[in-house]
Parts: C-alpha cells; sequence; structure tokens
C-alpha cells in the first residue's frame, strides 16, 4: 500500500520552527543550510585518493583538520581515514552512484548521512568570538584558519566546525551537527550571540512526531 | 586547562577525550585448559603503578581515534603520545622537584617515588 506523503517538505528540517537570525549588522548572522547531500567515506586514503577523485571530482583532503572544495562539493578532513562528503541535495543519488563504482575494488565504507546531520552557519565579523563561548578549539585566526575543520565540543553538543571562508575578518563557518542536538546547538549559539544583539530564542520542549500537528501548525 | 596531544588532531583540551584503561594488554588465545585465574587476569588484573603508565585514550569529539599515551600516575605529566599498533617510547619521568620530595602537582603529597614500568611491585 502506497502512502501519500503528508505534510509540508520543510518539516524534513530539523530547525524546521527557526528562522535565520541576526544581530546588528556587521556583526553575526545564523540560518540552517538545509537539505545538502552528506556522505561519511572511511577509506584509507593511501589506497583510495585516486579512485575517489575519478569518482567524485574532488581530491582528498591531503592534511588532516583541511577541507578540499570543488564548486558545490566538498570533502571535510573528520579523522585519518574518515571523510565527510557533502553535495547538493539533487546530486545525492548520481554521486552514491559513481563513488559505488569508482571504489568497488578499494575497500571502504559509504554511508549516507544526509539526514543525520544538518549545517548551521554561523557567519559575520563575530562569527569567531561567539563560537569561542560554546568550544575550548582555539579559534583565534592565527590557529584556525580557512579551510579548516574541527571536531569538537559546542556546549554540550558535538560538532564538526567548518571555516569555509574568511574575508576581511567576516568568517563563514559551518557548524555540523546531529540532528537531535541542533535546536540545543541553535539555542546556545543565539544566546552567545547576545551581546551583539542576536534574538532570544526560546527552547522548544518536545516535537510533534505526527505529520497532522504540523499540518495543523501550519493551518 | 589540561591539554593533550591527539597524534592526528593537535593540541585539544582533556573534555575533548575519553579514557581507555591501561594499554598493551593483549587478550590471550582461547585454550581448553585455560584457568579461571588466567582468564581473571586478562579481564580484571591491571598494574596501577605510581609512576609511569602505558594508556588508551580516544579523541571522542574530535577524530574519534584510539591512541596510546604514556602518562605518569604521579604527576600527570604526559611523557608520550603514539599511535595504535607503534612501540612505546623510552621516557624519562621527571622526578620529584619539591624539597620535602612530593610532586609539584597530582596525587596527594606521599613521599613521591616515581616507579618505571617494570621496577617495584
Ligand atoms: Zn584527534
Amino acid at each position: 500500500m502506497a502512502e501519500e506523503r503528508v505534510g509540508p517538505p520543510e518539516r524534513r528540517l530539523p530547525l524546521f520552527r527557526r528562522q535565520a537570525i541576526e544581530g546588528a549588522p556587521g556583526t553575526i548572522k545564523l540560518a540552517e543550510l538545509p537539505f545538502a547531500a552528506k556522505f561519511v567515506l572511511r577509506l584509507d586514503p593511501a589506497a583510495g585518493e585516486a579512485a575517489f577523485r575519478q569518482a567524485a571530482g574532488l581530491d582528498l583532503p591531503a592534511a588532516p583538520l583541511m577541507s578540499v572544495v570543488n564548486g558545490e562539493r566538498a570533502v571535510l578532513w573528520l579523522g585519518p581515514d574518515e571523510f565527510l562528503v557533502v553535495a547538493p541535495e539533487a546530486e545525492a543519488g548520481e554521486l552514491a552512484e559513481a563513488l559505488a563504482a569508482g571504489l568497488a575494488d578499494t575497500h571502504h565504507q559509504f554511508t549516507e548521512v544526509s539526514n543525520y546531520y544538518t549545517a548551521i552557519l554561523v557567519e559575520g565579523p563575530k562569527a569567531r568570538q561567539a563560537l569561542m563561548k560554546l568550544t575550548t578549539l582555539d579559534l583565534h585566526p592565527r590557529a584556525f584558519k580557512p579551510g579548516m575543520v574541527a571536531g569538537s565540543n559546542f556546549g554540550h553538543a558535538q560538532a564538526y566546525l567548518w571555516l569555509e571562508h574568511e574575508e576581511e575578518g567576516a568568517a563563514r563557518l559551518r557548524l555540523y551537527v546531529r540532528w537531535s542536538m541542533a535546536e540545543y546547538l541553535w539555542c546556545a549559539l543565539a544566546e552567545a550571540g547576545r551581546e551583539w544583539g542576536v534574538p532570544e530564542q526560546e527552547p522548544v520542549a518536545g516535537e510533534p512526531m505526527l505529520t497532522e500537528s504540523v499540518t495543523s501548525r501550519k493551518a | 586547562m589540561f591539554v593533550i596531544t591527539c597524534p592526528y588532531c593537535g593540541e585539544r583540551d582533556l573534555t575533548e577525550f575519553a579514557y581507555g584503561g591501561e594499554a598493551h594488554i593483549a587478550r590471550p588465545h582461547w585454550r581448553e585448559d585455560m584457568s579461571d585465574a588466567e582468564w581473571a587476569d586478562f579481564l580484571f588484573m591491571r598494574a596501577n603503578p605510581k609512576g609511569v603508565l602505558a594508556e588508551r585514550w580516544m579523541h571522542a569529539a574530535g577524530c574519534r581515534r584510539f591512541f596510546n599515551m604514556l602518562r605518569n600516575t604521579a604527576t600527570d605529566d604526559i611523557l608520550a603520545v603514539y599511535r595504535i599498533g607503534e612501540t612505546p617510547p623510552k621516557v624519562e619521568a621527571r622526578l620529584p622537584a619539591t624539597p620535602s620530595g612530593e610532586a609539584p602537582l597530582g596525587s596527594g603529597n606521599d613521599a613521591v617515588k616515581v616507579i618505571q614500568p617494570g621496577e617495584g611491585g
């Protein structure tokens, strides 16, 4: 029996109750970056680098804690043989097929985590300072440079922080966090941004798991 | 702040790590005549020295890899960090530096004798 899909598509967002928020102009901005295809790839770079490049169209990071970007695709270093592959949602199937075929002869593991992690964008000249309040990572520009990825604790949530881009002191960072911790981390980030005028975010307790309640919310 | 150097990620705060107990304890091959004592020795008996101990740690919030560490349990000095499968490097434990013979940091103030692996017991 085929079931009809009920509910609005934004129901798939871990942070579907949240709108992008920001502080005073030129300080900090928070937004969820939804609907990207994400894969965790376990692969010995020495054995599978060439095959990966052929299949995915970009290199594996050459050094620990680094990332590689090609267009809208990116590969983030998570561990010595573990990488997060990010691509636009529409390319998920195509990428998975290409990697399965390309890495068929190499010992590897490839897991889709598109709905396991979500990404929170933390952007602006105060982005580093806001994040410093939540983590023990050294986020000084001298230590945490553009392109770097680091897993750490942010408040009580484990997440991977990626400094995607930085220009004239304005950093664009992404936090890859597990779905169940996204709501918490969102509120913690908003709290960290309060001094620059980021609006307070009320934590939402419990989640309506039934699509009907979401539909009625929309009505 | 207690800083641990992950062999993959570099210097990170202690709160990112999980402790994995004593390192280099090999699970014995099962034999029919293996005694309970032998099995218990593998399961429960640890060196617990006051001095240098080889330990396993895991970078739980970062790269999620296990690695080994040589730590002086009397002073909390981290003497070496090395990857799984590597041989523990030779280290020299720092002797207590204070006049009364106690360690400047770490565990209590009994006269600290630093015991090297294989010594004492
Ligand atoms: Zn690490």
